[in-house]
């Protein structure tokens, strides 16, 4: 048997969005992949890390602003001659029929070949009794089996797949994942070189030959893992089991690295004198959700994965939140768990009051909050209109998009009672805590 | 049983229709022979008027065939030019300002240039003053559905351009299967309001005065403007008879079918099904109109070959698009140049003709500005005060919004002007004159925007929000004031937007009425518009048509804008 041959080349590909002035945002850096024939490649990571914009380039969709992609030794120049592309969101065209989506590819080919095409697939996919309804009839499930059968029908060499199963709900996914699992175990198949994009570590191992661990900010390659079970593949298994664990262990260790505890905090040395400190963003969540973990983690520490099972939650998700946690000392991540610190169960058992309190003790020893108040402090009228703050927010943190974070730092500082936002003048202002009771009188 | 039952009914039923497409197939055919005929008379500036009903019919194919051309005209002016702006960053900076002036002048202050210059360039034949009409009609139809083309272009799902890219889509492709599928509905509602904004001055754009020569054309308007200015209240009946039936006619022969099918363009999840309308099902019970598009089908085949994606053309050499052309870029730069030649060369004769106004010339068009500002102003106002009760009634009735929209709709495309001498004669009855009788005028054409996107905005509240309007017993003004008018406000706004415009423009009409062979006057800026082109003194007219332009735009930029984005911020529903 010969030896697979190299379909996808990607040479230390890089990208970076942006319109080439100040605000430009490096997404990828210096990827280096290598798909051949009956290669299934998951590529895995937290949002931001950007899977999607990689897919896009592997399609030839996106030019990478670094780098070089070769498809069968040759360097790609527009779009990819042998990939197909399955969307998030189907991206079905509602004015046509299920067999009008379907065909648009093969337009060009005689009449019988596409006939002869579609019928194959519609019963590959289980459309068949579908071939006359419009998108919008189908449910979500039978939208993406019509998206894939739009990718299949130009008899592509490489599938790509970006989250096509994010959009659905947990069973028809199920069903799905099932069914591809199928495609992919029968040897007699013609396509079985895929690349699956998700966030799923189970439909990764399900699915892929090579699990490719993206890091974020840049979007970069963390490590590759082999999966060499064969198909169809058993979730239950315990070398799964295993592939999985292993994933999860790195994942987090990705995602929650054992950062020094005073990571992102103001730190005042012995004489006096501050430390130069880079900020660190707050992640976006919002103070309810960082209450509502802690009270999960009254009875010991946990495991991350476990949590986000217990929630229904995306991984990253869950990660998110504990890493606010963990910024504001509320939790520490020894290794894969999660579990409180002793302000963390102060905090749990005190009054709302209380747990404001801590919180707005903590917010204020983060440096971007320090830098926040210091920025309302300097204002002539201690007042600090918004699109000051996402400038400073731009240059501050040039790896985040400033609205979200802004966002969050308004939640966060709200919920405090440190700062107010006018809305419609759009002004932040440093917050002064009105007297709690009417009858209680003010000191002073 | 059934089946073969209606299967007998449509063969039965095509012969008939069959018939029936024949006969309006030799039906358009004679039309455009007849309208041929009437283009090609020797010129005549006023063409005698028949009054009689009989007469009727004919005007009545030329004043569609004028509406229908001038349609034509703005659908393709509104493909080209709003992909022009979408695609060409350089041109869109200039484009859209550009399109944004062009919709604020009034469509009447187009009227002299046009006129004279088409007269000018076919001197033989009556085509130059047909093609002003025309022209004329295009500019009251084609702004707000470029406006829409665009937007819907800027709103077509980045993944279907992807998908476009993908399957090897030329730019006729993406048009084609793309683009104006994703703008259908937009642009099928606009070319509704289009249609009727078209109609409005139909009696003025067929029959006018300009200077002391008299311009007429045979059609509809100015059938109705001759039996108005002869005081011929039969005629006037019949016309107005007229002017409804092919309002009807068009609206369920050609807008309803096409509404209706055009449901299937929704982008969202939520639209109806694609419903086949009364007209589609007899076409499609026909054999010829079967055979005729099949042929249609295999011509468009041949003519705009399918893509070709990338993964059927391996082998093929230069997988992607040739790169332009260095010619058609040049050719692109001299049109440019031409374009922006011919823009200064206008500007500079217009700028001319402003310079020989004098002072006193500039205050009286600004004091006549003031009090058209005041009758529009007045004219919005009591158009809210009606129809905001009354739309949010019909808004919150869905029953009763199903049983009334054909009938405003009919109000709103009808074109109002040609009953004005009636409202006057009320007017005039109650001891008015036309100084504060032109604002009903006015009203009488804007209104119906208002009510319209007020009961649209009223039909949009959320069940969840009436429910909790309701449990909190919210009752009398405080109903009004914390839960209706903002709910609405986003369609009040939009609706204002519209009517102001539709007002400032009918203002031209409103503040200058013949009826009877008399002239009635108002001061303002309409009626110096209308006095100075019949007198023929393009200065003042050139100068009072920028002091409208300007103030329009101005209103709409310092004021609606502002609003809007308000209304947009404060007042939606949603998230």
């Amino acid at each position: 048997m010969a030896t697979p041959e190299t379909l996808l080349e990607l040479c230390a590909v890089s990208h970076e969005y942006g319109n080439g002035g100040t605000e430009r945002e490096r997404v990828l850096q210096d990827v280096t992949l290598c798909i051949a024939e009956h290669d299934v490649v998951a590529l895995l990571g937290p949002s931001g890390c950007g899977k999607s914009t990689l897919v896009r380039i592997m399609a030839g969709l996106i030019a990478p602003t670094g780098g070089e992609v070769r498809y069968r030794g040759q360097k790609l120049a527009g779009v990819s001659p042998g990939v197909a592309m399955v969307f998030q969101n189907f991206a079905l065209f509602p004015w046509l029929t299920v067999r009008e989506n379907i065909l648009l590819p093969v337009g060009s080919l005689p009449e019988a070949e596409q006939k002869a095409r579609l019928d194959a697939l519609l019963a590959t996919v289980n459309l068949g009794a579908y071939e006359h309804s419009f998108p919008r009839e189908l449910s979500g499930g039978m939208k993406q089996r019509v998206g894939i059968a739009r990718a299949l029908i130009a008899s592509p060499e490489v599938l790509c797949m970006d989250e096509p199963f994010s959009a659905l709900d947990v069973l028809t996914a199920e069903t799905l994942r099932n069914e591809i699992g199928r495609l992919l175990a029968d040897p007699h198949h013609p396509l079985r070189t895929m690349v699956l994009v998700t966030h799923n570590i189970e439909e990764a191992v399900y699915f892929a030959t090579r699990v490719v661990v993206l890091a974020a900010h840049p979007g970069r390659v963390e490590v590759v893992v082999p999966v060499d079970l064969p198909y169809p593949r058993n979730p239950d298994s315990p070398a799964f089991q295993a592939i999985v664990a292993n994933l999860h262990a790195i994942l987090t260790r990705t995602a929650l690295p054992d950062t020094t505890a005073d990571a992102g905090k103001v730190v005042t040395q012995k004489d006096g004198a501050r430390r130069r400190i880079a900020p660190v963003s707050l992640p976006p969540v919002n103070p309810g959700e960082v209450l509502g973990l802690l009270s999960h983690l009254e009875d010991g520490e946990r495991d991350v994965f476990e949590l986000a099972e217990r929630f229904g939650k995306e991984f990253a998700a869950v990660v998110r939140v504990v890493k606010a946690g963990e910024l504001l000392g509320l939790l520490e991540t020894p290794g894969q768990d999660v579990r409180l610190t002793a302000l963390g169960r102060e905090l749990l058992a005190g009054s709302t009051d209380r747990q404001r309190e801590i919180i707005r003790e903590q917010l204020k020893r983060l440096k971007i909050f320090e830098l926040l108040l210091r920025l309302i402090g300097v204002q002539p009228d201690k007042q600090l209109p918004e699109e000051d703050l996402l400038r400073e927010l731009q240059a501050l943190l040039p790896h985040e998009k400033p609205r979200p974070q802004f966002r969050t730092l308004l939640n966060w500082g709200r919920y405090a009672e440190l700062i107010s936002y006018h809305q419609r003048k759009r002004l932040i202002t440093a917050y002064t805590r009105k007297s709690p009771r009417p009858g209680a009188s003010p000191s002073g | 049983m059934t089946v073969t039952a209606t299967l007998n009914a449509r063969a039965r039923g095509s012969m008939w229709i069959d018939a029936g497409i024949l006969l309006c197939v030799a039906g358009l055919g004679f039309s455009a022979i007849e309208v041929a005929a009437e283009w090609e008379q020797p010129l005549r500036a006023a063409v005698a008027i028949d009054l009689s009903p009989a007469a009727l019919p004919r005007y009545a194919l030329y004043s569609l065939a004028r509406g229908w051309i001038a349609y034509a005209c703005s659908l393709a002016f509104t493909l080209l030019v709003a992909s022009w702006a979408f695609y060409d960053l350089r041109a869109r900076r200039f484009l859209l300002p550009a399109l944004d002036v062009l919709q604020s002048v009034p469509v009447l202050g187009f009227l002299p240039g046009l006129v004279l210059a088409l007269v000018g360039l076919f001197p033989g034949s009556n085509a130059g003053l047909e093609i002003a009409c025309v022209l004329m009609i295009f500019t009251g139809q084609v702004w707000n559905m470029t406006f829409s083309y665009y937007d819907s272009l800027r709103g077509v799902p980045p993944d279907f351009r992807l998908l476009g890219r993908l399957y090897g889509f030329r730019w006729y492709h993406l048009f084609l299967r793309i683009e104006l599928p994703s703008g259908a509905q937009g642009l099928l509602y606009n070319s509704m309001v289009s249609m009727a904004g078209g109609w409005f001055f139909l009696s003025i754009t067929e029959a006018f005065r300009l200077g002391d020569q008299d311009f007429r054309v045979p059609g509809l308007g100015s059938y109705m403007s001759v039996a108005i200015e002869r005081g011929d209240a039969r005629a006037q009946v019949f016309g107005l008879l007229a002017m409804g039936l092919v309002i009807v006619a068009v609206d369920r022969l050609v807008w309803g079918p096409l509404v209706l099918w055009s449901r299937r363009f929704k982008l969202d999840d939520f639209g109806a099904a694609a419903e086949e309308s009364q007209v589609q099902r007899w076409l499609a019970r026909s054999r010829a109109m079967q055979a005729a598009g099949a042929w249609c089908g295999r011509q468009y085949r041949r003519f705009i070959p399918p893509p070709v994606p990338a993964a059927l053309r391996i082998g093929a050499a230069g997988a992607d698009d040739p790169p332009a052309r260095g010619g058609g870029r040049w050719a692109y730069r001299g049109f440019l140049a031409a374009a922006v030649a011919g823009l200064g060369w206008g500007l500079a004769r217009f700028a001319l003709l402003l310079f020989r106004v004098d002072l006193v010339g500039w205050g009286e068009i600004l004091a006549a500005a003031g009090w058209s500002f005041l009758r529009v102003l007045a004219a919005v106002a009591l158009g809210t005060a009606w129809t905001v009760p009354v739309g949010v009634w019909i808004g919150f009735n869905p029953r009763l919004a199903h049983r009334l929209q054909p009938l405003i709709q009919f109000a709103a495309s009808f074109p109002a002007p040609m009953v004005y001498p009636w409202i006057l004669l009320l007017v005039l009855r109650v001891g008015g004159s036309l100084e504060w009788g032109a604002v009903p005028l006015i009203l009488l054409g804007t209104q119906w925007y208002i009510l319209f996107n007020v009961a649209a905005a009223a039909a949009a509240v959320p069940a969840d929000i009436l429910s909790a309007a309701a449990l909190l017993r919210l009752g009398g003004w405080a109903r009004w004031r914390k839960f209706i008018l903002p709910s609405v406000f986003p369609g009040l706004v939009t609706g204002w937007i519209t009517a102001a415009g539709g007002a400032w423009n009918a203002t031209i009409v409103s503040e200058f009425v013949h009826a009877g062979g008399q002239v009635y006057q108002a001061t303002g800026l309409g009626a110096l518009i209308s006095r100075a082109t019949d007198v023929g003194n393009f200065p003042r007219l050139a100068a009072a048509v920028l002091v409208m332009a300007l103030v329009v735009a101005g209103i709409n930029r310092f004021v609606w804008r502002p609003l809007q984005a308000f209304a947009n911020d404060r007042c939606r529903f949603g998230n």
